[in-house]
């Protein structure tokens, strides 16, 4: 995830002419407050807490429940927000099936003990998040969504999120990532939840990505992508594009195809990606409130 | 290999620098001299020092040795998953053999489920044997290693340890004594259990994980387990605990976590558990080393064009 050279931030020649301010854990511009916050995981307290507030004695391994990545746009109100507890609360209500590893077929003929319980939540805390949005009329009112009706509404669009422009080797204001939650399945695989930013001069853009690897069973990708593109005029209401995009496999399925089909071959989803089959996609646009 | 040689390549190890591919060779040899002849329950004298899994945090475990004290001068019980996450499972694990070499009734050293040649070759320490030697030579001669670790450890008759937790298949220690250690970790059953199993608030008597495999026991099946072989309490590592040690089930089992700041990002403290000879319980919790002593600047990632 985290590569190895170091950066020391941008300089204040490239802040100053993108007309942005370096801010505690953030940047502002082009009326954007974007800030990431990293904590550590939950102590035994707020595991606790985290279990009332979703009803559940489930949690992922490791809870990064301080963490987030939050965008503000003060003229409209509009406040996308990313962390730990809504993600969870989308996984509660998803609701999966469990995956079966593959020694469990073994295990279901084994001489089990008479007063056995079989758990069946979903250990691979997949969830269908892909942030949470509110509208924050002024600074002492924040209606949060998920639970109640959200103020912002997404609108299906055929408009797309434009990579050529995403290419372009702009300064980078501001680059973050944020993991929001990590299970390592009973050392089974791996199943964690990330957001990564970039802020350049034209535009900000973020990656969520839940990555689940059920070793020698299968594997599933479910990306966000949001983006915004500042234009010229700041007056001008922001135009936010979400692209979401689930892809998921079986090594069966991935043998068959000629991959390979052992676990260590599929340690980097940003390579795995690719391969995996498209199970949806949409591209959604931000209704910014008038 | 003399003393001296041993010493040595301590010396050379404690500075996290690993041992030539036949050096490792030789130790793995006299490792497993020592090793075949402890039992599956392995007996454990206090005063004694237990120590939970280190993932090949290597720099960390330095601290943990500053917290504990210095093998010999300290007696450690160190409960399996030593290698695998972290980036020096090599030195962390030879370093671990390289005393129990040179002082065998002074460091005892348990299975746990990463001592595995399937588990390693998923979860690091097979690509870091690649790496750090070009050949897979050393990863052989640890894994085989691995067949010989002990599966337990008992302490003073009194407390009882082991990586994972109980089995169904198991309710006397006896019947832990009779198993064939010498093999890899099998899919399932008692050697499987004892090195992967978990305690469970939301069970009473036995669970199976929703992944289909995988025992989970509730507090009266450790109750009863403790009541019938006369014991104090369990004492187990294998799940991260932020706060180093977590007691269960009315103080009948303890969780020892060994590894602060987790895979390098978790911000968890680490602890490991005293005995005094009069088995005095004291848990020394202890942080992850700072970044400049790792010779790792601590610096903010590299920005990406990520898409």
């Amino acid at each position: 995830m985290a590569t190895a050279a170091a950066w020391d931030g941008p300089t204040a020649a490239e802040l100053k002419a993108a007309g942005a301010e370096a801010i505690p854990g953030g940047v502002r511009l082009k009326g954007w407050v974007i800030q990431t916050n990293k904590g550590p995981i939950l102590n035994s307290a707020s595991v606790n807490l985290f279990e009332d507030k979703l009803q559940t004695t489930h949690l992922p391994e490791m809870v990064f429940g301080e963490s987030f990545l939050s965008l503000q746009h003060a003229q409209t109100g509009i406040r996308l927000h990313f962390n730990a507890l809504d993600a969870l609360k989308a996984w509660k209500q998803e609701a999966l099936p469990p995956v079966q590893v593959p020694a469990a077929a073994k295990w279901k003929f084994r001489s089990s003990p008479s007063d056995q319980v079989i758990l069946d939540y979903d250990y691979t805390f997949t969830t269908p998040y892909c942030g949470s949005d509110a509208l924050v009329l002024n600074q002492d009112t924040t209606q949060t969504s998920l639970d109640e009706c959200s103020s912002l509404c997404w609108e299906d669009t055929d408009d797309q999120i434009d990579l050529v422009a995403l290419s372009a080797k702009e300064p980078i204001l501001l680059y973050d990532e944020v993991i929001l939650y990590e299970d390592e399945l009973a050392d089974s695989g791996i199943s964690f939840l990330t957001v990564r930013v970039r802020v350049m001069p034209t535009g900000w853009f973020l990656l969520q990505r839940f990555w689940l690897r059920v070793d020698d069973v299968l594997m599933r990708l479910r990306d966000t992508r949001l983006y915004c593109s500042f234009g010229s005029n700041e007056e001008v209401k922001p135009v936010v594009l979400r692209e979401i995009c689930w892809r998921e496999a079986t090594f069966a399925a991935m043998d068959a195809e000629g991959y390979p089909s052992d676990s260590a071959a599929y340690a980097d989803p940003n390579l795995v990606a690719r391969k995996l089959p498209v199970v949806t996609q949409k591209t959604q646009k931000l209704k910014v409130p008038s | 290999m003399g003393t001296s040689d041993l010493d040595r390549q301590i010396e050379q190890l404690k500075r996290c620098e690993p041992l030539a591919e036949g050096e490792v060779k030789a130790l793995c040899l006299k490792a497993m001299e020592i090793l075949v002849e402890e039992s599956n329950v392995q007996r454990v004298d206090a005063p004694v020092t237990i120590c939970g899994d280190i993932h090949g945090q290597f720099y960390d475990m330095k601290e943990l040795f500053k917290v504990g004290g210095d093998c010999p001068k300290t007696n450690y019980l160190f409960l399996g998953d030593f290698v695998d996450r972290g980036f020096y499972s090599v030195e962390t694990f030879l370093l671990l053999l390289a005393l129990k070499v040179r002082y065998p009734d002074r460091i005892t050293l348990i299975r746990g489920n990463h001592e595995s040649r399937q588990i390693t070759q998923v979860y690091g320490f097979y690509d870091e044997c690649l790496r750090k030697y070009g050949s897979v030579n050393v990863w052989r001669y640890c894994t085989e290693i691995f067949d010989y670790l002990s599966l337990s450890a008992l302490i003073e008759n009194k407390i009882f340890s082991v990586h994972g937790g109980l089995s169904p298949a198991i309710s006397t220690l006896d019947q832990i004594r009779v198993i064939d250690r010498k093999q890899e970790v099998p899919h399932d059953g008692a050697m499987c259990d004892l090195l992967w199993s978990d305690p469970e608030d939301a069970v009473d008597g036995w669970g199976l994980s929703p992944r289909g495999a995988g025992y989970l026991f509730g507090g009266n099946i450790v109750t009863s387990f403790n009541h019938s072989n006369n014991i104090d309490y369990i004492c187990r590592a294998h799940q991260l605990v932020m706060e180093g040690f977590k007691w269960m089930f009315n103080n009948k089992i303890v969780t020892v976590w060994s590894a602060p700041n987790y895979c390098y990002r978790c911000g968890n403290v680490a602890a490991i558990l005293e005995l005094d000879e009069n088995l005095n319980k004291q848990f020394r919790v202890f942080e992850a080393a700072p970044h400049e002593s790792r010779g790792v600047p601590a610096k903010r990632p590299a920005p990406d064009y990520f898409l």
